[in-house]
């Protein structure tokens, strides 16, 4: 072996001084408050009493948290609103993709485009529905107006926001999904594909059986970002309802957020954050074996 | 391909809508910055007016909206520039050095990426609280480096390793050792690399919210955090919010039409692919 193989490990490359930097930075800020949240999560930190200590609670936190009404109307609240927006987006998203991956005069700059809701600061997406939805003066209560169907209230309805919620992160996100797909759609080398069209394949036969599967990895990698994303989602709540009516949109992160820094029951809002670490995971895991099985 | 006369309608018709679908929301905003006080809370909706500035006058004349501006550039800038300077070289052992396990080590640097930011935002509060750092942009920037040292890691690897082996072959030859190389040969061709890389942490740092919301006051807060602010109990000032609201969103379309293909690239690859 020679020592001018740039992939050769050389005893003198000291690879971990290259790496150190960078994972000790991620180590301090990452890492410490991750573990430093599991112990608080085990003891009781409130405003109003820690300055007379702060006592090992054991499982106190997780009982209250589970024993909660509140707790487990976040997690159904947070549960239906992942399932039923990843359920559209990726359904839009792989429609979005496929046109996308057209050809069409202007393709560059219509795909940018499309593509530029994903990049909207989330608190302003928020802000933006709230004006489009809004029962008094907003757009979409007078588009519809035009068809004749009366006022909505749209974000006022405890029975409804939820959708709106769905309907509004549909629009932020699904471009973030044919994004990813577009992706792997043009990884996709085209002989397969002509030749499945020269042996008498349709269009849609064509797309089922050849390219769907080949674009199944990419697909699940868009679906695991989406599930961590929609199912943290704070921002655009957090602007667009605030959580409520009632509470009706309020989902794991922004209840954690209001027993954290609302009642300032810090032990208390990490063992909620870490039930939804735990409650991801599952989800996740259900995933991965949906989806995650290796095609023959 | 060849294609029928009906698809190609259909898909100019399906193009068309879906850019008014996703571009009108943008729009109104926009609008709504530009319209007479009279005439934000209309029904029906103003469609015609004559515009104004008076909204952007009230955010950045009466208000102080532009040092929340400034407070995003200056955290975005510093932790991007952090951030590029600990993951190259991270990112060129990744990609080149044959470090033992490196599957592992860039799944771990996928990890901060996918943990919800509440949970790490608590901890972080109560650190800060007792050592003094809260509402202290340096800290926010500091803060940041959860996200924006992973992205740079995982986009460089993949220029990296995009460029010819030979090239550090050549080099290591000629005697140079590895922080040589990297810093003569590898450090002049990625630069699209970091440019690309910068752009998306600094679009992620923009658009950063729960943070901010939590560790910062009136002096660190950053731009998405004060528009929050123009929503008081009182009354929630819709020209000011649209004004301001217009002003984040420039670079952030602007940097969103550099970073698309480099982050679909970086997800699809980061995820272990």
């Amino acid at each position: 072996m020679t020592t001018t193989n740039a992939h050769a490990r050389r005893p003198k490359d000291r690879a971990w001084a290259f790496l150190l930097p960078a994972y000790a930075a991620i180590g301090l800020i990452v890492g410490v408050p991750t573990v430093y949240s599991l112990y608080l999560s085990f003891h009781q930190w409130k405003l109003t009493t820690f300055q007379k200590g702060v006592p090992f609670v054991g499982l106190d936190n997780y009982a209250q948290a589970t024993g909660d009404p509140a707790f487990w109307h976040s997690m159904q609240v947070t549960v239906l609103f992942t399932l039923v927006a990843l359920a559209i987006e990726v359904l839009l998203g792989l429609g979005l993709a496929v046109l996308l991956d057209q050809e069409f005069r202007g393709r560059r700059s219509i795909r940018i485009l499309i593509l530029l809701p994903m990049f909207v600061t989330n608190v302003v997406v928020g802000l933006i529905w709230r004006i489009l939805l809004s029962y008094d003066f907003g757009v979409v209560n007078w588009l519809f107006s035009l068809v004749g169907i009366s006022k909505v209230a749209w974000l006022g309805d405890p029975g409804l926001a939820l959708w709106s919620l769905v309907v509004v992160d549909i629009w932020n996100t699904t471009a973030f999904v044919a994004l990813i797909l577009l992706a792997g759609l043009q990884a996709i080398p085209d002989e397969p594909r002509q030749a499945a069209r020269v042996d008498g394949a349709s269009a849609w036969q064509t797309f089922r059986l050849v390219t769907f599967p080949l674009l199944r990895p990419v697909l699940f990698v868009a679906v695991v970002w989406r599930t961590i994303d929609l199912f943290r989602i704070f921002d655009v709540v957090f602007s667009l309802t605030g959580g409520g009516p009632y509470n009706a949109t309020e989902t794991i992160s922004l209840f954690a957020y209001r027993q954290g820094f609302a009642s300032f029951n810090l032990g208390f809002a990490s063992a909620v954050s870490y039930l939804l670490i735990l409650a991801l995971v599952i989800i996740l895991a259900v995933e991965a074996r949906v989806l995650g099985r290796r095609t023959t | 391909m060849r294609r029928s006369r009906r698809t190609t309608v259909a898909i100019y018709a399906l193009v068309a809508v879906s850019v008014v679908l996703f571009m009108f929301p943008l729009v109104w905003l926009f609008l709504t910055s530009i319209k007479p006080a009279t005439d934000t809370f209309a029904y029906p909706p103003v469609i015609v007016f004559t515009p104004t500035a008076e909204s952007y006058t009230q955010v950045f004349a009466q208000s102080d909206f532009p040092k929340y501006l400034m407070n995003s550039v200056i955290v975005g800038i510093l932790s991007t520039v952090t951030a590029l300077t600990l993951g190259l070289p991270a990112a060129y052992a990744l990609a080149r050095l044959h470090v033992r396990g490196t599957g592992i080590w860039r799944a771990v640097a996928l990890i901060p990426q996918m943990l919800p930011t509440i949970v790490v935002v608590i901890p972080v509060y109560m650190i800060f609280r007792s050592v003094g750092l809260l509402d202290n942009v340096i800290a926010l920037a500091f803060t940041y480096l959860a996200f924006t040292v992973p992205i740079s890691i995982w986009i460089l690897t993949n220029f990296i390793q995009d460029l010819p082996p030979e090239l550090d072959e050549a080099a290591l030859v000629d005697g140079a050792s590895r922080l040589q190389t990297l810093t003569k040969v590898i450090l002049p061709l990625v630069r699209p690399g970091l440019a690309a890389t910068a752009v998306i942490c600094l679009l992620y740092t923009w658009n950063e919210f729960l943070y901010a919301l939590i560790l910062t006051g009136k002096d660190a807060k950053t731009a998405p955090v004060a528009i929050v602010g123009f929503m008081t109990n009182k009354e929630i000032y819709w020209g000011k919010i649209a004004a301001a609201g217009t002003v984040v969103l420039v670079p952030v379309l602007a940097f969103g039409i550099v970073a698309h293909r480099h982050l679909a690239r970086g997800l699809v690859s980061g995820s272990g692919k």
